[in-house]
């Protein structure tokens, strides 16, 4: 008996998501402690996580042909969710991404990163119709389902969750199949791009290694020289746009790579959470003993930026066991994803993966003061029921993966 | 398709990502210790922002018209404050605790770590106060700031403006994040018409503190921290010594005075009665002053230079001569016959005198109402509305300060809009030819209109500003403005200029203020008023045949305006032009009032 729980249930997955949760959950109530205005926010979180289970287990037990089948359908739902938030939305902060529902904040598009992966995932393992991703025609429709949701949001705006769906499209077609060198075509670009943003001579190493690497792959030489032109015009295009950009604008790029820069705006926060970082030592000051975090140096610190919390009350040993079960999840995604036979579950994995894997590099990254200031929550542990639930809708799809992974539909 | 390959690509991407931020943990929380630990014991940035002087202003020859003093102003670090504190803090300050509690609450975001003042220019008495208590008063602390010093012997409310406290609805709807609670933003005049330059750019200076908020250095050797630089300075075309003599001719009364140089658009005075007392703006705005001068009948605020909308009464007869000499309806030479009284329907409308056939200039002269009226009827609605947008009405003529009205310029669609298509009949156009009915200009529109006519065609953008002075470099910049000319030929103003010219010199209707020492030409106007004493209204150009200066003088409920209006008018163009300035004999040539 016990054995048959175990080979249907990833234990795994499904205690690392929790544990992160119930960190989350510390962190929060340590970050609300004391203020009056946001100390619902840990009954909230609570909440949503007890309702939360509920829902994996559900979405455990769901057979995987609804799930495929109801694919567009979310899709589509959520899609009209996104208009509609832009026409009756709450504004928050510059944003209009929000609806209030009965007292909560209900926000789109964090549910738009599943529907987004699993329409994905329904029309790349689409057997029947034979979807070909090396075909230009499915390819770019591979791309339409990505970049909509990516249109809408940018109305609202909101740029670090438009990044999320760009980051992801890439891993999800290479998993369904994509040759090497067409991944290689469309990331070209991209690198001469970030490369000429650098400067002159990481633009032309680059470039150099695009050649280099059009050899490797030995193509025609029509289709080498084509793709090399289009990168060389990225790289010079994005200088262009950047000189044509109002003096404010840059002003906001620049900050983001260098926040220090400015110190009152974007790189406050991270120049407050550095440091209550890198004083939690190894072992840090002890639940509701940290003095960057109590004396709420960082504004709103309960979302985005609650891994300072972690990191200042609990040390370096609290946060790398973080980033541990943060690992160990992505890692048994990534397995179930290999060992499931259903394509369509497989790909969902993947792109699952992908998601977790891109806001931890991004959230903790500009915590700590190494990656751009862009704003995007910490799976699992950041408050927000929207972006909980989205979080655990996942999990629930990919312990179904686990569950259903012998069978083939 | 091998996926077993690409799984790996997976595991390693997921690893890199992973070992790059467990690699940044251990430099911060375990290779780094000393330098985190020092940071962290110097665990606050504590921010002070550095006002900038605003611009100063001067008037054409130099002379400093708007300066700045150093006061003082309490500011307070709403993290750091200690709301125990509140009591002894409302009682330093003499405001109530509420008051405070509301400012408080209004502070939010990362503005919780930076100072936000709650009072302005306070005494000195209480900057030593929270000096000696610095340790107990923690949060609280004071800064200096510039205020306004207004060096001058005048008022020029209206035209300088002050500067507020910005309002919440204000810092809500900024673009960007320049402005912050407390701040003083430009409300009025040039203050606010010139905000983006005279502000100037605050500095910001990051002091590390440690937790006793004790100054341990500054953050990253101040390589953070950026320098205030002040205002520009704005070099007006206005002449202070006439803007003074403006004002006390029209001491005690109520009205407007625009004077601009007509070549080029340059206001030389602009005077708007009942005024107040800028002074009262600098530093902190006592409550029961500016509920005062909001309530008060007189209306102190409103800027009666470019925000009236009277009917221009005869004034305004030029654009009905003008009109149909353009269009043909006239000739130059072409008479109308003004019987006394003219018919319309079963209405009469009167004249002041029976005037027999006469031409264009003698129909301005006399100010004949029937010959406009009848005159009015030929051209039509549509064409006199066209000749009067051509001359600067209904709309606004683009002066730089905020506060102007377009006034009203009724039109086809106006009436049609109003009083149903059937609704009215030409009889109202009628009265539209001498300048009454509904018909809504500003002195400043007729200063305008005035500039025109003299200049024989050419639309000045009227402006307070020549040149913005950069205080670092000195370097000045002239002002561009708009210049066009109207399409009305220059031998047709000829013609009006004749007729303006006979209102002063000839047996015109302003033939009181002729004087030898400058040739004069103007036109009176009265405008009717349904709620008690008419308008009076002068607008006057000299010297007739190289004008200098346009004025338009509109002093309320004073009658007509040859008996108030045309004589200030007068001593202000004797004034600019020559130097004159007899105050005992003005006050004299009113007396009749």
């Amino acid at each position: 008996m016990q054995a048959k729980i175990f080979e249907r249930f990833n234990f795994v997955v499904f205690l690392s998501a929790f544990a992160l949760i119930a960190i989350g959950l510390v962190a929060i109530y340590s970050a609300t402690f004391g203020n009056e205005l946001v100390s619902g926010n840990f009954t909230k979180q609570l909440i949503s996580a007890c309702v939360g289970v509920v829902l994996v287990l559900a979405i455990m037990f769901t057979p995987p042909k609804y799930l495929s089948m109801s694919s567009y359908v979310i899709y589509g739902l959520v899609l009209i969710l996104l208009i509609a938030v832009i026409v009756v939305g709450k504004k928050i902060k510059g944003q209009t991404s929000w609806f209030n529902v009965a007292g909560f904040g209900v926000q789109p598009s964090e549910f738009a990163k599943v529907a987004t992966v699993m329409a994905l995932a329904f029309f790349l393992s689409n057997k029947n119709k034979e979807t070909d991703v090396t075909k230009l025609r499915d390819f770019m429709y591979a791309v339409a389902i990505c970049l909509i949701p990516v249109a809408l949001i940018m109305l609202q705006p909101d740029m670090g969750t438009t990044l999320v769906f760009l980051f992801l499209l890439l891993p999800v077609l290479y998993w369904a199949g994509m040759p090497n060198y067409i991944m290689f075509f469309i990331v070209a670009p991209a690198i001469t791009a970030v490369c000429a943003f650098l400067g002159t001579w990481y633009f032309v190493a680059a470039v150099i290694f695009i050649i280099a690497m059009m050899m490797v792959f030995k193509k025609n030489i029509l289709v080498s020289a084509i793709v090399v032109c289009i990168a060389i015009a990225s790289g010079f295009s994005v200088n262009m746009i950047y000189s044509k950009l109002q003096p404010y604008q840059q002003k906001r790029i620049q900050s983001m790579f260098d926040p220090e820069s400015d110190p009152l705006g974007a790189g406050y926060n991270v120049i407050q959470s550095k440091i209550a970082i890198g004083s939690g030592g190894l072992s840090g000051k002890g639940f509701l003993q940290g003095t960057q975090t109590q004396l709420k140096y960082i504004p709103e610190q309960w979302t985005d930026f609650i891994f300072c919390m972690v990191g200042e009350e609990f040390g370096f040993v609290g946060s790398i066991a973080v980033v541990l079960l943060f690992l160990i999840l992505i890692w048994q995604t990534i397995h179930i994803a290999f060992i499931c036979k259903n394509q369509f579950l497989s790909i969902c994995c993947i792109g699952f993966a992908t998601i977790f894997s891109f806001h931890i590099l991004i959230n903790l990254g500009m915590i700590m003061g190494i990656m751009p200031v862009i704003g995007i929550p910490l799976p699992f542990m950041s408050y927000g029921v929207s972006f909980l639930l989205s979080n655990l809708i996942m999990l629930g799809i990919i312990l179904n993966a686990f569950r259903n992974r012998k069978e083939y539909v | 398709m091998d996926l077993s390959k690409r799984k790996n690509f997976y595991y390693i991407f997921s690893l890199v990502i992973v070992m790059i931020i467990a690699g940044r943990l251990v430099q911060l929380q375990l290779i780094n210790p000393e330098k985190f630990d020092k940071d962290a014991e110097r665990n606050s940035v504590k921010t002070i922002i550095t006002t900038p002087a605003r611009g100063l202003i001067f008037d054409r020859n130099g002379k400093l018209l708007v300066d700045n003093k150093p006061s003082y102003s309490v500011t307070i670090v709403k993290k750091e404050f200690d709301t125990n504190n509140i009591q002894v803090i409302c009682s330093l300050l003499g405001m109530e605790e509420s008051y405070l509690r509301s400012e408080l609450k209004k502070i939010e975001g990362t503005n919780r770590f930076i100072p936000t003042r709650i009072q302005r220019d306070v005494d000195f008495r209480i900057i030593s106060f929270i000096e000696e208590n610095r340790e107990l008063l923690k949060g609280i602390d004071y800064s200096i700031d510039p205020i306004r010093l207004y060096p001058t012997d005048f008022r020029g409310s209206h035209t300088i403006g002050y500067t507020k406290e910005i309002s919440e609805s204000m810092l809500k709807k900024q673009q960007g994040d320049y402005y912050k609670q407390g701040d003083l933003i430009g409300t009025t005049g040039l203050e606010a018409g010139y905000e983006n330059y005279l502000r100037g750019e605050k500095g910001f200076e990051f002091i590390l503190q440690d937790n006793k908020g004790r100054e341990v250095g500054p953050l990253n050797d101040g390589k953070n921290d950026v320098k205030a630089i002040s205002g520009y300075d704005l070099i007006l075309s206005v002449d202070a010594e006439v803007q003074k003599f403006a004002e006390k001719l029209l001491e005690g009364r109520t009205g407007g005075i625009v004077a601009m140089d007509p070549t080029n658009g340059e206001i030389i005075c602009m005077v708007s009665k009942p005024d107040y007392d800028l002074n009262n703006f600098s530093g902190k705005l006592k409550p029961e002053i500016w509920t005062a001068l909001n309530t008060d009948k007189a209306k102190p605020l409103f800027n009666r230079a470019t925000q009236t909308r009277y009917p221009p009464g005869s004034t305004y007869k030029m654009v009905s001569a003008l009109a149909s000499l353009q269009e043909g309806i006239l000739k130059p030479n072409s008479t109308i016959p003004c019987e006394g009284s003219f018919r319309f329907g079963d209405k009469v409308f009167g004249d002041h005198g029976a005037f027999g056939s006469i031409t264009i200039p003698t129909a301005i002269e006399h100010s004949s109402n029937v010959f406009f009226y009848k005159l009015v009827l030929r051209i039509g609605l549509d064409n006199w509305n066209k000749y009067g947008q051509m001359l600067g009405f209904g709309h606004k003529t683009g002066i730089d300060i905020p506060e102007e009205t377009k006034g009203l310029l009724p039109s086809t669609e106006y009436y049609n809009k109003r009083y149903g298509p059937k609704g009215w009949t030409e009889g109202y156009v009628v009265s539209l030819g001498i300048g009454q009915g509904e018909l809504g200009v500003s002195p400043l529109q007729m200063a305008l209109y005035t500039a025109i006519l003299s200049n024989s065609g050419t639309f000045n953008q009227p402006h307070l500003v020549r040149s913005l002075k950069n205080p670092v470099t000195g370097e000045i910049t002239p002002v561009q403005y708009k210049k066009h000319e109207v399409a009305i030929d220059k031998d047709y103003f000829k013609i009006i200029q004749k007729g303006m010219y006979l209102v002063v010199n000839g047996n015109g209707t302003a033939r009181s203020i002729r004087t030898s020492d400058v040739s004069i030409a103007g036109k009176t106007g009265t405008a009717q008023n349904p709620h008690g004493q008419d308008h009076s209204w002068f607008i006057a150009y000299a010297p007739a045949d190289d004008p200098k200066i346009a004025i338009c003088v509109m002093v309320e409920n004073a009658g007509f305006g040859a008996t108030v209006a045309a004589p200030i008018a007068q001593r202000i163009i004797l004034r600019y032009l020559l130097g004159l300035q007899d105050e005992s004999e003005v006050k004299d040539s009113f007396g009749e009032r």
